[in-house]
């Protein structure tokens, strides 16, 4: 019985990360209904530029200088990213393709030129906080309690974001109608590219949070990103809420599955779920928008 | 009528404009004058290009000829949130709420354009008091209202965005008569205490004659006549429906 507390508990801190990582995929879907083929990279590129950070850094303030720069800079990023490519294949016809395909080729690009920058070998963050918790049967790490109020703190943030900011309520008006986001005179390419700028931002601090618990290689965006396509098809595509409280599901599941039936079995017992879902309600189980 | 008096206090005058629906030509060179302060009918059957014209107007459909000036400046190639910060105001027959947003936070989208923050607490007063329904059902769903309180919504937002004229299609359409008669009765409302310009168009002709000072029949991609309230025949206008 402790051991199963213990991994419901290891598995809503690694589903909160998992839920960082899906937010900026259903973001930009849900805005831009752009399917981001490129976004475990977006992740990884993140995580890079914050470990660089830290390395460069001699004391705490300058890494903390340091790590917002390399945010900004995945924000400016994610600007660029739709001002000079989506942007102009929006305009053809076929977008919806061609959009998945040059988010596909982009992170591949991107992969290899951080494997040029950084070589293959595993990167990790070093542990940032020491000792463990004890209370009753449950035991984790002070570190683990960090990222997991850290997920939350963010989570709540983006929402105040959304909820009282123009900037955030424009993303959402979009969101729900692009017809009456211009009739109300809202500047769609303008919010498309704050949206990317956003979830570039979200998804590279994302790549902080799990390569902080997990490690750090230019190839491990594209296993993120197929939990988080699992985590947004779920929860419904576009949905932020249901992309939460999927990765919290999948994440409690996974940690049961691998407790009692082993590692192994966690993509079968996700993905059999997944379809399930599927069938049941196509559009997730909190399908909706952002 | 005095020409050069009428030009001066033109709000919006729209000459020889062509527009496409996709890739049909639906209006061939269409020309006609919403003066300061003037309520205008448009009159038309179905398809042919009342809906394009005023989405051709607001920047919602390129223009691909001839020329749209709003208070004196031109606003043909003008981008449709550039638009509506120069003072127009479009509010589509479709209506296009935000579904998931609240008839609240609907409203507050409405004042998006810089120029409609600085007053949008003022504004939001003038909207209720012209909607007293819609501040009983501020905190409701959009997709929880009904078509009437939808339409509401939908003025109301467009009210919000502080025009200096309103294009508006088709608000009565759906509509029982008695809310038909409310929505009528905003819209005169609208035009008589802000002084708001409005070009409206609109099927059900009497109602639309009450308010309007003038009206246009749009048939075929083309303006077919022009008459001054007191000219209108409705025989001519039944006519042209077929």
């Amino acid at each position: 019985m402790d051991s199963f507390i213990n991994a419901v508990v290891s598995g809503m801190i690694s589903g909160s990360l998992y839920a960082a990582m899906a937010l900026g995929l259903t973001i930009i879907y849900g805005v831009s209904r752009v399917f981001n083929f490129g976004h475990g990279i977006v992740a990884v590129m993140g995580a890079y530029l914050v470990w660089t950070a830290l390395n460069a850094a001699g004391s705490t303030a300058w890494f903390i200088f340091g790590a917002l720069i390399a945010l900004a800079a995945m924000y400016g990023f994610g600007l660029l990213v739709y001002r000079f490519t989506i942007n102009p294949l929006l305009k053809k016809p076929n977008w919806e393709i061609s959009t998945v395909l040059f988010m596909l080729g982009g992170g591949i690009l991107l992969e290899n030129l951080l494997l040029q920058a950084y070589g293959p070998r595993v990167k990790s963050y070093p542990e940032f906080l020491k000792g463990t918790l004890q209370f009753g049967p449950i035991q984790v790490s002070y570190q683990e309690i960090t990222l997991f109020v850290v997920v939350i703190l963010a989570i709540i943030g983006l929402n105040l974001f959304f909820k009282y900011t123009y900037t955030g309520q424009a993303m959402r008006s979009v969101a729900q109608s692009i017809p009456g986001a211009k009739v109300v005179g809202i500047h769609i390419d303008g919010i498309f590219g704050l949206t990317f700028g956003l979830a570039f931002l979200v998804t590279g601090f994302s790549g902080v949070l799990l390569s902080t618990k997990y490690f750090l290689t230019p190839h491990i965006g594209w296993e993120w990103m197929i939990k988080g396509f699992v985590i947004v098809a779920f929860g419904g595509l576009g949905s932020t809420n249901g992309a939460i409280f999927a990765a919290l599901i999948l994440g409690i599941v996974e940690a049961i599955a691998t407790l009692y039936l082993g590692a192994i079995w966690v993509w079968p017992i996700w993905f059999a779920m997944f379809l399930v879902v599927l069938l049941i309600r196509p559009q997730g189980i909190l399908g909706g928008r952002v | 009528m005095d020409e050069s008096v009428q030009k001066t206090s033109a709000m919006l005058e729209v000459s020889q404009l062509v527009g496409y629906y996709a890739d049909l030509q639906v209006l061939r060179g269409v020309s006609l004058v919403v003066n300061e302060g003037e309520i205008v009918a448009l009159f038309g059957p179905n398809g042919h290009g009342k809906s394009t014209l005023l989405k051709t107007i607001s920047g919602l459909h390129p223009a691909r000829g001839g020329e749209v000036r709003f208070n004196g400046q031109p606003i043909t190639q003008m981008p449709s949130h550039k638009i509506i910060e120069a003072g127009l105001a479009y509010i589509p027959e479709e209506r296009h709420l935000f579904r998931d947003m609240t008839v609240l936070e609907n409203l507050n989208m409405g004042a998006y354009n810089l120029r409609a923050r600085q007053s949008r607490s003022q504004n939001l007063g003038f909207v209720l008091s012209v909607f007293p329904r819609l501040a009983e059902r501020k905190d409701q769903l959009c997709s929880t209202l009904s078509g009437g309180e939808s339409r509401m919504v939908a003025i109301a937002r467009g009210l919000m965005s502080e025009p200096k004229m309103l294009l508006v299609d088709e608000p009565s359409i759906g509509l029982s008569p008695s809310l038909r008669k409310a929505v009528f009765e905003a819209i005169a409302k609208i035009n008589r205490e802000k002084g708001i310009s409005i070009l409206i168009v609109e099927q059900e002709i009497r109602d639309a004659l009450s308010l309007a000072s003038r009206v246009y029949m749009l048939k075929r991609g083309n303006i077919l006549f022009e008459r001054l309230k007191a000219q209108v025949d409705l025989e001519e206008i039944e006519k042209a429906y077929f």
